[in-house]
C-alpha cells in the first residue's frame, strides 16, 4: 500500500505543472458573507486539547480556545496577557504567578475562574497523554479567586513561552467533568470535547471530523473583539486540489502550497511566503555499533562542508531561509545568518581525507510520505546525496514510511537520518534535547560525558537567567554543537499561504500556524 | 381425488421446497465460506502489519512524548500493544466477536463509527461508477462488435484503450482542472457545498438522505459533487467492460445458435437481446465483478484528489501509520465487498445460463 503511494505521489509531483497552469478565472467571493473556507492537509486527531499535538489541532484550538497567555501577531519573542492580565516570574525563575482578567464567560455563558485554570492545566499534564511533557515538573495552585501560581522545580524562564500553546487551553471544569474529564489518565472527556467545544474562544466547535472537515460559529460570549466571519470551514484538501480551489474561489485560504505551486498561483491572489520555523537538518549516528564510518568526528565536518545549502534552498522555494543552528531565526537565541554553514568541497575532501575513512558509505533514512510545509524529503535526500559523491561519500537512499522510519530514529538505529524539527514552544530551551544524552542527542548514540564543552555551554544556557544572557548562552551552545556535534542543520523551508485578497490581516504564527480569528474582510 | 394423492398446492410447495433445497445449501456453504474468509482477512492483516519493521507508536507521539517512557508505556497500554502478538489478536478477535472492531489510533474514535462515516461515501461514489460503467461499457462494447472494423468500431477501440492506459490520478486532476477550474462546470472538493451543512445521515448516502429529507438544495449539490469523480472513477471500468463485451458478442455473433435465428427470419432486436447477448453475459459479468474490485482500489486516488473522505483514503492513512484495528476493519469490509459481488456473479449465472445448476 504505502509502495503504491509513494508512486502516486512522485506522479502527482511530476503532473502538477499541468494543475499550475495558472488561470485567470478566480473569483473573489462577496465580501462580509460570513462564511471563511480554509483548505488545508489534515494531520487531526482530535480537538481536545490536552490530547492535541498536531499542525491541524494547533489552528483549530487556538480559534476555540484562550490561553493565559499569547503572543501578539506572529513575534514569538514576548509572550503578552490573554486570560491573565498580568504575569510576573520571580528572580530565581521557578514561581510564576498570574492574575486573571475578570468577566470573561465561557461560550454556555458561565464565568471562567482560577478553578477552571488549575483543572485544566493539571488535566494536561495528568493525563500523560503526547503533549503533557510541557507542564513536567510544574504545580499549578490557586492562590485566591483571581490569581494562580505556577511552581517550577527548577528554575523555568520558558514558562511563559509554554503558556501560549494551544495545548494549554482554559476548559470549562464543570462541563468537561460532567463529561467524564478527570486529571489522571482515567479521563473520558475526549469523545464530547470532539462534538462541542468547552472553551472561551473566538469560536465554537459546531462540527468536527478528523478526516474531512471542521466547522466553527462565533462565540457570541468571546470577550475579545468579536471576529470578522461567523462561520468557519476547515476542509482536508490534497496541496494540488487546494490550489484550484482557493484560485477559482471555492475556498479563501489554502495553507500547504510548495514552492513550487505557489510560483505560478493567479495574480489575483495573495501570497504569503515566510521561513517557517521547522529546521530540516542531517544527524550521522555516534554509535559505533550502528556505523562504523559516521562516529569519526571528521566524517560530520567533511558533510557540513559538502552539502550545498544553496542548492536545497533553491529546492525549497522563495521564502525558505538556511538554518545556521538548530535554533530557527524567530526565537531567542538563534544564529545570525552570517555564522551559517557554506559550501566547501576542497574543505570537505580535506576533512574526509583527515578521517582516514577510505571511499565511506553509508545509509540516510527519512520519511517517505510526510511533508515539511509542503516539501517532500525525498528531492532533499537526492541533491544531498549528489552533493557528498563530488566529496567521496556514497550515501544510499533509505526512505520509510513514517512509522518505521520514526520507529529506527527513536531507537538509535539510523546512521544517517534527514528529519526536522518544530518548536514545541519558542523559547531556546527546546532545543536542550539535542545535547549529550538528551532525548535526541541519545537517539544518535551521543553519550553524556563525551563531548564536555558542548555540555558545559548547554548547561549554561539552561540555567542563565535574563534576556541578553541567555541570547549569548544559547549562541554559544550552538556554535559548540556545530563545531563537533553529530547534527547538521541545513534550511528553514517557507510556510506558503495562499489567500483571496478579500481576507485581510493574514500571518504565518511558529507555533498555529494561523489565528482565524485575526482574519479580516474586506 | 384419491385417498393417497396429495393435495396440489403441498406438492408445488414440495418442488419449490425441492428447487430451493440446492439455494439453501449453496448459500450456507457461502456463509461459512465468508466466516472462514474473514478469519483468515484477520489473521494475515495482524500478522502482516506486526511483520512491517516500525511502531505504531512512531507516528502517533510527537517527538519529545516519544522520548519519554511513560508517556509511550501509557499509550501502547491504552491501545494493548504492552501484551504479546498472540495475546493481542486473542483481544481483537474476541472484541470483533462481540462485534467490536476496536479503537482506531489515528481518529481516536472506534472503528465501527468510522467505517460507518466513511463506506457509505465510497459505496456512493463506487455505486453510482458501477452503474454506469456497465451501462456505458456494454453499449459500447455491443456497438463496437456490431460495427467490427468500421470507424464507430475504430474509436470506441481507441477510447477503451485510453481509459485502460490512462492512469486514474491523473485523469482525476486533469479533469478537476478542465471541468471544475477551466470551464467551472462541475463543484469544487467534498460531498456538498461547505455552505450546506450535511443531510441528516439515514443511509450514509449523501444524494439519498437529502431526497429523503426533502434538501432539494442539499440533493442537488451533493449530486452535483458525485458527478466527476464518479466518471472518473468509471472510466477504466468502462474500458475493460467495452473490450470484453465486444470479444464476447464477437464471438457469440458466429454461433449455430444466431445464425438460426436469422435464418427463421426473427427481428434483430430479438436476437441481440435473447440470443446474442444472453450468451455474451456469462464472461462480460465474470469481468464485471472483477472489476468491482479494481474500483475500490482507484477510489484511494480519487478521493485523494476530490477530497472525499471514503475508505480509500482512510485506508491509506491507517495503512502508513500501523493503526491495526483501523486496517484490520477495512479488510474486513473490503473482504465482505468482494464475497457478496461474487456471490451475485455466481447467482446470475445460474439465471442467465440454466445449463448452470447450483449443486
Amino acid at each position: 500500500m504505502a509502495t503504491r503511494t509513494n508512486l502516486t505521489a512522485l506522479l502527482l509531483a511530476t503532473a502538477l505543472p499541468l494543475a499550475a497552469c495558472s488561470g485567470d478565472g478566480s473569483r473573489t467571493p462577496a465580501a462580509g458573507d460570513g462564511t471563511l473556507v480554509i483548505d488545508t492537509s489534515f494531520d487531526l486527531k482530535t480537538a481536545d486539547p490536552g490530547r492535541m499535538y498536531e499542525t491541524t489541532g494547533m489552528f483549530v484550538n487556538k480559534a476555540l480556545y484562550d490561553t493565559l497567555l499569547t503572543f501578539d501577531g506572529s513575534d514569538v519573542k514576548k509572550p503578552v496577557p490573554a486570560l491573565a492580565k498580568s504575569f510576573e516570574l520571580s528572580d530565581d525563575g521557578k514561581v510564576l504567578t498570574l492574575k486573571l482578567r475578570s468577566g470573561v464567560k465561557f461560550s454556555d455563558g458561565s464565568p471562567l475562574t482560577a478553578d477552571d485554570v488549575v483543572f485544566s492545566l493539571n488535566r494536561v499534564r495528568g493525563m500523560k497523554g503526547t503533549p503533557s511533557f510541557l507542564l513536567e515538573g510544574v504545580e499549578v495552585a490557586k492562590t485566591d479567586a483571581t490569581t494562580v501560581t505556577m511552581t517550577s522545580k527548577v528554575p523555568n524562564p520558558a514558562l511563559p513561552y509554554i503558556l501560549p500553546n494551544p495545548v494549554l487551553s482554559i476548559l470549562n471544569s464543570k462541563v468537561v467533568m460532567k463529561h467524564g474529564g478527570t486529571t489522571d489518565p482515567k479521563d473520558k472527556a475526549e469523545k464530547y470535547l470532539n462534538s462541542a467545544s468547552a472553551g472561551s474562544g473566538p469560536y465554537k466547535l459546531e462540527s468536527l471530523s478528523v478526516s474531512s472537515k471542521v466547522v466553527l460559529r462565533a462565540n457570541p460570549e468571546y470577550y475579545g473583539r468579536k471576529p470578522a466571519y461567523g462561520k468557519v470551514v476547515i476542509r482536508n484538501v490534497e496541496a494540488a486540489t487546494q490550489k484550484l480551489n482557493v484560485q477559482r474561489g471555492d475556498s479563501q485560504v489554502a495553507l500547504n502550497l510548495s514552492g513550487d505551486q505557489v510560483k505560478t498561483v493567479a495574480g489575483s491572489l495573495e501570497v504569503l511566503k515566510t521561513a517557517s520555523a521547522n529546521v530540516i537538518y542531517l544527524h550521522a549516528t555516534r554509535n559505533k555499533s550502528v556505523s562504523k564510518t559516521t562516529p569519526n568526528p571528521k566524517f560530520a565536518e567533511a558533510v557540513r562542508k559538502g552539502v550545498d545549502y544553496q542548492g536545497l534552498l533553491e529546492l525549497a522555494g522563495a521564502g525558505s531561509v538556511q538554518a545556521p543552528g538548530m535554533i530557527p531565526s524567530q526565537i531567542l537565541g538563534a544564529l545570525p545568518q552570517d555564522q551559517a554553514a557554506k559550501r566547501d568541497v576542497a574543505g570537505a575532501k580535506a576533512a574526509l581525507k583527515a578521517s582516514g575513512l577510505k571511499n565511506p558509505k553509508v545509509k540516510l533514512e527519512y520519511p517517505s510520505e510526510i511533508t515539511v510545509n509542503g516539501l517532500p524529503f525525498q528531492p532533499l535526500a537526492e541533491r544531498i546525496q549528489s552533493n557528498l559523491k563530488d566529496v567521496g561519500i556514497t550515501v544510499d537512499l533509505a526512505p520509510a514510511p513514517i512509522s518505521t522510519a520514526a520507529d529506527n530514529y527513536r531507537t538509535g538505529k539510523e546512521e544517517m537520518g534527514l528529519w526536522y524539527w518544530g518548536p514545541d514552544y519558542p523559547d531556546p530551551s527546546d532545543y536542550l534535547v539535542f545535547l549529550p544524552g538528551k532525548p535526541v542527542g541519545q537517539r544518535v548514540g551521543w553519550k553524556p560525558g563525551t563531548d564536555k564543552a558542548v555540555e558545559d555551554a548547554g548547561e549554561k544556557a539552561a540555567t542563565v537567567l535574563g534576556e541578553a544572557e541567555r541570547r549569548q548562552a544559547y549562541h554559544d551552545m550552538q556554535t559548540e554543537l556545530n563545531d563537533s556535534g553529530p547534527f547538521i542543520p541545513l534550511i528553514q523551508p517557507s510556510q506558503n499561504i495562499v489567500s483571496a485578497t478579500s481576507v485581510t490581516g493574514l500571518k504565518y504564527h511558529p507555533v498555529w500556524t494561523v489565528d482565524v480569528a485575526d482574519l479580516g474582510a474586506k | 381425488m384419491s385417498p393417497t394423492s396429495v393435495p396440489s398446492d403441498v406438492t408445488a410447495l414440495r418442488d419449490r421446497v425441492r428447487r430451493l433445497r440446492p439455494f439453501a445449501g449453496f448459500l450456507a456453504r457461502r456463509v461459512l465460506i465468508a466466516v472462514l474468509l474473514a478469519w483468515g482477512i484477520t489473521l494475515v492483516t495482524f500478522v502482516l502489519t506486526n511483520m512491517v519493521p516500525g511502531d505504531p507508536v512512531a507516528a502517533n507521539l510527537g517527538q519529545r512524548a516519544l522520548g519519554d517512557e511513560t508517556i509511550v508505556a501509557q499509550w501502547r497500554a491504552e491501545h494493548g500493544l504492552d501484551k504479546s502478538p498472540p495475546e493481542q489478536y486473542l483481544m481483537h478477535l474476541q472484541a470483533l466477536l462481540h462485534g467490536d472492531l476496536g479503537m482506531s489510533q489515528q481518529s481516536h474514535r472506534p472503528v465501527g463509527d468510522d467505517l460507518a462515516e466513511f463506506v457509505p461515501a465510497t459505496l456512493e461514489l463506487a455505486g453510482v461508477a458501477i452503474v454506469v460503467s456497465l451501462v456505458l461499457g456494454v453499449a459500447f462494447g455491443m456497438i463496437a462488435a456490431l460495427r467490427r472494423d468500421r470507424p464507430a468500431d475504430h474509436a470506441l477501440r481507441m477510447l477503451s484503450l485510453i481509459g485502460i492506459s490512462v492512469p486514474t490520478f491523473w485523469l482525476a486532476l486533469l479533469a478537476f482542472y478542465v471541468f471544475f477550474y477551466r470551464l467551472q462546470l462541475t463543484p469544487g472538493s467534498g460531498r456538498v457545498d461547505p455552505g450546506l451543512g450535511a443531510p441528516e445521515s439515514v443511509t450514509g448516502l449523501h444524494t439519498v438522505d437529502a431526497a429523503l429529507a426533502g434538501q432539494w438544495d442539499v440533493f442537488a449539490s451533493a449530486l452535483g459533487h458525485l458527478i466527476l469523480p464518479a466518471l472518473v472513477l468509471s472510466l477504466y471500468t468502462i474500458a475493460l467492460l467495452t473490450r470484453f463485451t465486444r470479444s464476447a458478442v464477437l464471438e457469440v455473433l458466429g454461433q449455430d445458435h444466431v445464425r438460426a435465428g436469422r435464418a427463421k427470419g426473427l427481428p434483430r432486436r430479438v436476437i441481440l437481446r435473447s440470443y446474442v447477448l444472453r450468451s455474451a453475459l456469462v464472461p462480460i459479468i465474470t469481468v464485471a465483478g472483477l472489476a468491482f474490485g479494481s474500483l475500490l482500489s482507484g477510489t484511494v486516488l480519487v478521493e485523494a484528489i476530490f477530497a472525499w473522505p471514503g475508505i480509500g483514503q482512510y485506508a491509506y492513512k491507517s495503512a502508513t501509520t500501523l493503526d491495526l484495528p483501523a486496517i484490520m476493519g477495512v479488510g474486513l469490509v473490503v473482504g465482505i465487498v468482494y464475497l457478496v459481488i461474487n456471490l451475485i456473479v455466481d447467482v446470475l449465472y445460474g439465471v442467465i445460463d440454466p445449463r448452470v445448476r447450483l449443486r
